[in-house]
């Protein structure tokens, strides 16, 4: 009988669920898989945050900004080196990574406002420097184009599958990584770290040196959405990153509860969902261009205080105390 | 010569707007432990009501008194009603350290969602109260006007006031007195939490002056004050988040340095010149200027 780790464990579960999304995949429409993908690249996008403020107590503002780092080498690579998209898309998880590591040797020394508002000024000013720079193309951007699937896969495999499987597996590959990067090890000193930095200093843990190593990861994983994330949009360029996407990730991140990786996927259909039910309630009570339009925003917001006030430690750890009391 | 000299003079009017935001963020952090990042959403509001009187009254003078006092009570209403439940319900647990920058933040998207409910989202704009056609010196017109050198005097005028209200009154000392040692000062007699509340009061009026000395130069929209909170928050950061003369020092640094950056290498470095500072300031020292180490650790 073959012994089950849980690592083991846990890559048969990834696996699972990547046979599920494909055969889903066969199923549903095209829009369906566009929306698809979009949370498969929010999910990432949250994945970078949980992983930097929630175990290693580090706020970022500013992750649209190495979201765009990734993007813009993603487009580069493909568009300009002329590589394949796989290739260009791995490139930018280590572009975006090593850009991290430079910031977090900047700005790991810095805590609670001070690195709030040194990310936050970076993710206002990154973008814009796109503008001085031909090569980036300005403010109408670059295209990035990952080009259509390849013949073998049929006639019928649309653009959009096509993007779904791009961005679903990208995402499970990634996610599993980190999964398996916190369960290690790494995980712990993480957490300690974030729950106490002084005894975690005292037992021999370098917090400076694990700062800086979330700060280069999540950028990493940040970096590939953004690469993604341009992909489904075909294009990249600085309004693709504005701060509203760092609130929005932020945002994902807290009502899927900061410290566990297992809500990241719910956490990026709220994201993709929220604009979607905006939508149809419009349609259905109409109103004022006003009111239409920052109707998403309303919502958004209004989920951020709940899940703040009811939910502090997401919904995961709701459930756990309701099963808690049940058995008591 | 003139160029520079216009350099100076913009790099002053806009470090003054600057400093009124950043002093809105200190006087919050100082009192409750919070950036309050709804600030901008605050200030946009009470432009709008200010705005809702001009187009009623036709005063200017009248809007910006109605505008720093509905500053003053949304700020009391919004720590009263909405950050002190809050902080009642989250006391432990890690969420502690993101939950106010959170709960602002989502606080920020509501404002200004319902300002979009209320006023639409056209851009609209407020006549300035003088003249904003610049000076002329030796014969050329330079870019400061007879309204910049008002918002510089009120700007003046507010820091006065603020400076004589925290040293020299016994509200003042209470105020000092809950941001220094809010366990101390509740021992002998203060009532902290109203103190509190008083401090968020005095930044929104701080915030509401800020919206209706701004706006007149641009556009009022629902995010109008999106930037200048950033630009308030960067000041505030690299005069130390502490001390109420840090932020004007940290707001007219910045003023000088954007506009300096601007003027003389390339308009497009505007945003980058606020990063380079910050994080030039910080390196430094990586409390702010003024910063207190015990401030940093908080």
């Amino acid at each position: 009988m073959i012994k089950t780790t849980p690592t083991k464990k846990r890559l048969l579960l990834f696996i699972f669920f990547g046979w599920i999304l494909l055969i889903l995949g066969d199923r549903v429409g095209d829009l369906e898989l566009y929306q698809g993908s979009f949370v498969a690249t929010y999910a990432l996008a949250i994945t970078s945050i949980i992983l930097l403020t929630g175990y290693s107590g580090q706020l970022s503002l500013g992750h649209s900004a190495l979201m765009a780092v990734g993007a813009y080498t993603g487009a580069l690579s493909i568009f300009n080196a002329g590589l394949h998209p796989v290739i260009g898309l791995i490139i930018s998880v280590f572009v975006a990574g090593i850009f991290g590591l430079i910031l977090g040797l900047v700005v790991a020394r810095l805590s609670g406002p001070y690195l709030a508002g040194t990310t936050l000024a970076l993710a206002i000013s990154l973008p814009t420097l796109a503008n001085q720079f031909p090569i980036l193309g300005g403010e109408e951007g670059i295209v990035f184009d990952v080009g259509v699937a390849s013949a073998r896969f049929g006639d019928e495999f649309s653009q959009y599958k096509w993007f779904f499987w791009i961005s679903a597996l990208a995402a499970l590959i990634m996610v599993w990584l980190v999964a398996n990067l916190l369960s290690v090890r790494y995980g712990r000193t993480f957490k300690a770290m974030r729950d106490n930095p002084v005894a975690a200093q005292l037992s021999g843990i370098n917090v400076g040196q694990l700062k800086v190593m979330a700060f280069a990861l999540s950028s990493g994983v940040a970096g590939l959405s953004g690469g993604l994330l341009v992909m489904l949009i075909s294009g990249v360029s600085p309004s693709a990153f504005p701060l509203s996407l760092s609130f929005a990730v932020l945002t994902g991140a807290v009502v899927t509860g900061l410290y566990n990786l297992k809500g990241v996927i719910l956490g990026g259909l709220v994201l993709v969902a929220i604009p979607e039910i905006a939508d149809s309630l419009v349609s259905r009570i109409g109103g004022s261009e006003g009111f239409t339009t920052t109707l998403p925003g309303f919502l958004v917001s209004a989920l951020l205080i709940l899940a703040v006030v009811f939910t502090p430690n997401g919904p995961g750890h709701l459930l756990k105390r309701h099963h808690h009391k049940k058995k008591v | 010569m003139t160029q520079f000299i216009t350099a100076v003079l913009t790099s002053l009017s806009s470090g003054a707007i600057y400093a009124l935001m950043a002093l809105a963020l200190v006087l919050v952090w100082r009192s409750t432990r919070v950036i309050n990042f709804a600030q901008a959403g605050q200030a946009v509001l009470t432009t709008y009501i200010g705005y809702t009187v001009i187009q009623r009254t036709g005063s200017y003078w009248l809007a910006l008194l109605v505008a720093v006092v509905s500053g003053a009570i949304i700020g009391a209403v919004i720590d009263r009603f909405f950050m002190r439940p809050i902080f009642k319900r989250i006391k432990s647990g890690p969420i502690v350290m993101i939950a106010p920058v959170v709960a602002t933040l989502g606080l920020l998207g509501i404002i200004q969602a319902v300002i979009g409910f209320i006023w639409g989202l056209t851009n609209q704009s407020i006549q300035a109260p003088v003249s904003t056609d610049g000076f002329k010196v030796m014969g050329t017109v330079i870019a400061f006007s007879r309204y910049n050198l008002l918002v510089l005097i009120f700007v003046a005028v507010a820091m006065l006031l603020l400076t004589i209200l925290f040293q020299k009154t016994d509200i003042g000392l209470a105020l000092r007195a809950s941001a220094y040692s809010p366990e101390i000062a509740k021992l002998s007699g203060i009532k902290v939490d109203s103190v509190r509340t008083l401090g968020w009061a005095i930044a929104g009026a701080s915030g509401g002056l800020a919206g209706m000395l701004y706006i007149p130069g641009y556009f009022l929209f629902p995010n109008a004050m999106d930037l200048l909170l950033v630009f308030g928050f960067v000041a505030a950061v690299i005069g130390g988040l502490e001390s109420l003369f840090g932020a004007v020092v940290g707001a007219m640094i910045l003023g000088f340095a954007i506009n300096f950056a601007t003027t003389y290498i390339s308009a497009k470095l505007f945003f980058p010149t606020a990063f380079i500072v910050l994080v030039a300031v910080l390196l430094l020292k990586p409390g702010g200027l003024f910063g207190s180490k015990k401030g940093r650790s908080a």
